[in-house]
């Protein structure tokens, strides 16, 4: 009986210091540093956000805070971000590099990126098309794998903007 | 042979100076006329080239705060991975330009790279020891031409017409290319530009960007988890990125400089014109007051 009252008790305590962890562990840091930059301007500097979307070249992922440090390659796609509950960004990137560090921040360096409302859909279109035919044509080798490099990432806007 | 030549010349020349200066005053007014004309065509030279540098510099300036922001999120990884053995195995970029008539810039980071071939106290990356036979590749004629004279075996590869506007990633990216596929074995690649203090003020930096192999070995650089190995990517993307940062901000250092120079080129070609106009209307009165004495003495003496 007096053992089990024991064993009751310290689970009890253990629970609580379980709570009081979590909470701790909550209210501490629940936001990532993020800076996104571009060559020719720098989306975020060091803003605290909930969370990042990324499309790495290994599969989509969602980055969130403490995350363990990783290196990604991103493909073209589309990087979210989550600034606070609710409400969420979203650019369309060409590729680049996401990098979580060990303390706490995550940097992308992406070479060009534009807000994914900013496209028109008839000028992808277009661009599909011109791009496909060169793939598809008797240029040289390196003009055809440039022009299916172009198609591939003007799918991938295709795709994000149909989803959007 | 020489010394006779020089004795000739030493005795010709007072009988040269002498002769104008005696009677014909005409002659000298003539040729201070002829000096202040030139001189005020210079200054309509640097006053316009400082009012072209004037204009780019707010462009520039934009260009290296991205640049800056997008540098400084590229070299976080290499802050963390600095721990652990660096190669010894050095590459050494430096930024400068073609062109001239910009003060200091070139030489700023042509002496810091000697002082990193020096290994002296004040090099730009003090505590690492630099090798003698570390590889050199130059962007831009003008350092070129000042380290081609103190280390002509290192050079690599130079690059030029580069940073004429504001560079763009597509410039970084082709020097990065070129230096990826010229085979130089490296462990980390040293990049010294030119760093933006203020608009009057700039000094040589370097920064330091690990290559595949060392980034591998690094300590610090294990702390983070892949999912294939992408390294090599990573290192050749990172080059090209430190690479833009550095070209944007030693372009913004190198307008701001050509500012002022041409600035302090106006000015003293102002002074000058103001000295040389001085002189002229003094010789001018003199040789006015001269005539006006001629004739009087001329009335007088009848």
């Amino acid at each position: 009986m007096a053992s089990l009252r024991l064993v009751n008790s310290a689970a009890r305590r253990a629970s609580s210091l379980i709570h009081v962890a979590r909470r701790g562990y909550a209210e501490a840091s629940d936001k990532i540093q993020l800076s996104m930059a571009l060559p020719h301007e720098s989306i975020f500097r060091s803003t605290d956000v909930v969370q990042v979307n990324v499309c790495a070249a290994t599969g989509d992922m969602g980055i969130l805070a403490n995350h363990v440090p990783s290196v990604e390659p991103l493909r073209p796609g589309v990087v979210e971000v989550i600034e606070s509950a609710g409400g969420s960004k979203k650019w369309f990137i060409s590729g680049g590099f996401a990098t979580v560090h060990p303390d706490n921040k995550l940097t992308i360096n992406a070479v060009e990126a534009a807000p994914l409302e900013d496209f028109s859909v008839e000028s992808i279109r277009t661009n599909l098309q011109e791009a496909l035919r060169v793939a598809s044509g008797n240029g040289s080798e390196e003009d055809k794998l440039e022009a299916r490099i172009e198609a591939e990432v003007y799918e991938s806007l295709q795709h994000a903007l149909g989803s959007k | 042979m020489f010394a006779r030549r020089t004795v000739a010349r030493v005795v010709a020349q007072p009988s040269l100076l002498a002769a104008p200066s005696n009677a014909r005053n005409m002659a000298t007014l003539r040729e201070i006329e002829l000096r202040l004309k030139s001189v005020r065509n210079i200054e309509k030279i640097t006053k316009s080239m400082k009012m072209i540098a004037s204009t780019k510099l707010s462009k520039a300036q934009r260009a290296m705060q991205a640049g800056k922001l997008y540098g400084a999120a590229n070299a976080e990884v290499f802050e963390t991975a600095k721990e652990g053995a660096a190669g010894s195995q050095k590459l050494f970029i430096v930024v400068s330009s073609d062109k001239g008539l910009c003060g200091g810039i070139h030489s700023s980071v042509t002496k810091a790279t000697r002082r990193a071939f020096g290994n002296t106290p004040d090099s730009p990356i003090a505590g690492a020891s630099v090798e003698p036979n570390s590889s050199v590749m130059v962007i831009g004629d003008k350092s070129k031409a000042q380290l081609s004279r103190v280390l002509p075996n290192n050079f690599k590869l130079t690059f030029n017409q580069i940073g004429r506007d504001v560079p763009t990633f597509a410039d970084a990216a082709s020097v990065a290319d070129l230096v990826v596929k010229s085979g130089v074995e490296y462990d980390s690649v040293v990049i010294i530009y030119n760093k933006f203090v203020s608009a009057i003020s700039y000094e040589a930096a370097a920064i330091e960007i690990k290559g595949e192999k060392a980034l591998k070995e690094s300590e610090g650089f294990k702390k983070y988890e892949m999912e294939d190995d992408f390294t090599k990517d990573l290192a050749e993307f990172s080059l090209a990125n430190a690479l833009f940062a550095a070209l944007t901000e030693s372009h913004a250092c190198e307008i701001s400089a050509r500012r002022n120079a041409m600035d302090n080129a106006s000015k003293n070609a102002g002074d000058m014109i103001g000295s040389l106009t001085m002189q002229y209307n003094r010789g001018r009165q003199a040789a006015i007051t001269n005539e006006l004495v001629d004739i009087i003495t001329g009335a007088s003496a009848l």
